[in-house]
């Protein structure tokens, strides 16, 4: 049963992502959120791939679980570069595009490397050990560069909904993955709970992101003094 | 300093503080992977030894049954 409703939230999930898709296509929102459209579109495709080895091949089969951490660290620098785009959309009327592509690939190379020298001593499957850590350390400068990113929209002002919407959505997923990590390992006994959190966190995201497109007017504006709590 | 150099040192300042939240977490975590993507049934972390039921990780977005761990 609990397997049942996880498949659900999952199916659910797919669904929310391929509707941003649609909606974006429909709409003209491409190309603006390019990275994030990508991202959802890859990440429904990955979803659905990976029932499909699992009916195939089985949950412990080598092709399941290759595929899987392979597609789940591609998706991981797809989920990067989406909140790179989130950064461009922000800093857009600095002009600091070049700076902002120099900063993604210098991080992003820098990450890579810093994995590279902490899976280097590891023993047999250096790669398949390389690409989680990636994935893992990415997920960390991801955590990271969602609080600067929100830290940037209070300091600059952003006014748009919709991108204070995808920016606070992000920052609530990672905190909240985080969050349920530190609860399971202080409430171990509780992994029935545990268990599904992620899953509901994995379908919070989408939902959110579909109702910024879907109901949130590109020109809607937000008061920024509703954002921050200034000192008087 | 130049804009250049400003950038360099702002990633590495962000890599720094990313590696330095993860060594934290981390070394009080229970061993799983960190990770933050889309769904499917997940499979268990490769480099744990434990033999019994397995734990989802908690950075993956579905559950399921999860296969043994080929790196015992």
């Amino acid at each position: 049963m609990p397997g049942l409703v996880i498949h659900i939230l999952d199916l659910l999930t797919a669904l929310l992502q391929a509707s941003i898709v649609v909606v974006s296509l429909a709409r003209g929102y491409t190309r603006r959120y390019l990275t994030i459209n990508l991202y959802l579109a890859a990440s429904t495709i990955v979803l659905f791939l990976r029932y499909y080895i699992l009916s195939q091949h089985g949950l412990s089969s080598g092709e399941y679980f290759y595929f899987y951490y392979y597609s789940d660290a591609l998706l991981t620098i797809g989920l990067y570069f989406a909140l790179m785009g989130l950064y461009a959309t922000v800093f857009d009327e600095m002009k600091a595009a070049q700076y902002l592509r120099v900063f993604t690939i210098l991080l992003l190379i820098g990450t890579a490397a810093f994995s590279c020298a902490v899976v280097q001593q590891s023993g047999p499957r250096l790669f398949t050990r390389y690409v989680v850590e990636i994935s893992q350390n990415l997920y960390f400068v991801g955590l990271v560069l969602t609080y600067i990113l929100w830290g940037a929209v209070l300091k600059l002002r952003e006014t748009r909904t919709r991108v204070i919407q995808l920016v606070l959505s992000l920052g609530v997923y990672f905190s909240a993955f985080a969050g349920n990590y530190a609860l399971r390992n202080l409430y171990p006994q509780l992994h029935f709970v545990w268990e599904f959190v992620p899953p509901v966190l994995g379908c919070l995201l989408p939902l959110s992101w579909a109702y910024a497109f879907w109901r949130i007017p590109e020109d809607a504006r937000i008061a920024p003094s509703r954002l921050a709590v200034v000192p008087r | 300093m130049s804009r250049k150099l400003t950038v360099v040192f702002l990633a590495t300042l962000v890599l720094v503080g990313a590696m330095s939240l993860k060594t934290v977490v981390v070394t009080h975590g229970d061993g799983s992977i960190v990770m933050a993507n889309s769904g499917g049934p997940v499979p268990p972390s490769p480099w744990k030894n434990s033999g019994g039921p397995v734990p989802p990780s908690p950075w993956k977005n579905s559950g399921g049954p999860v296969p043994p761990s080929p790196w015992k």
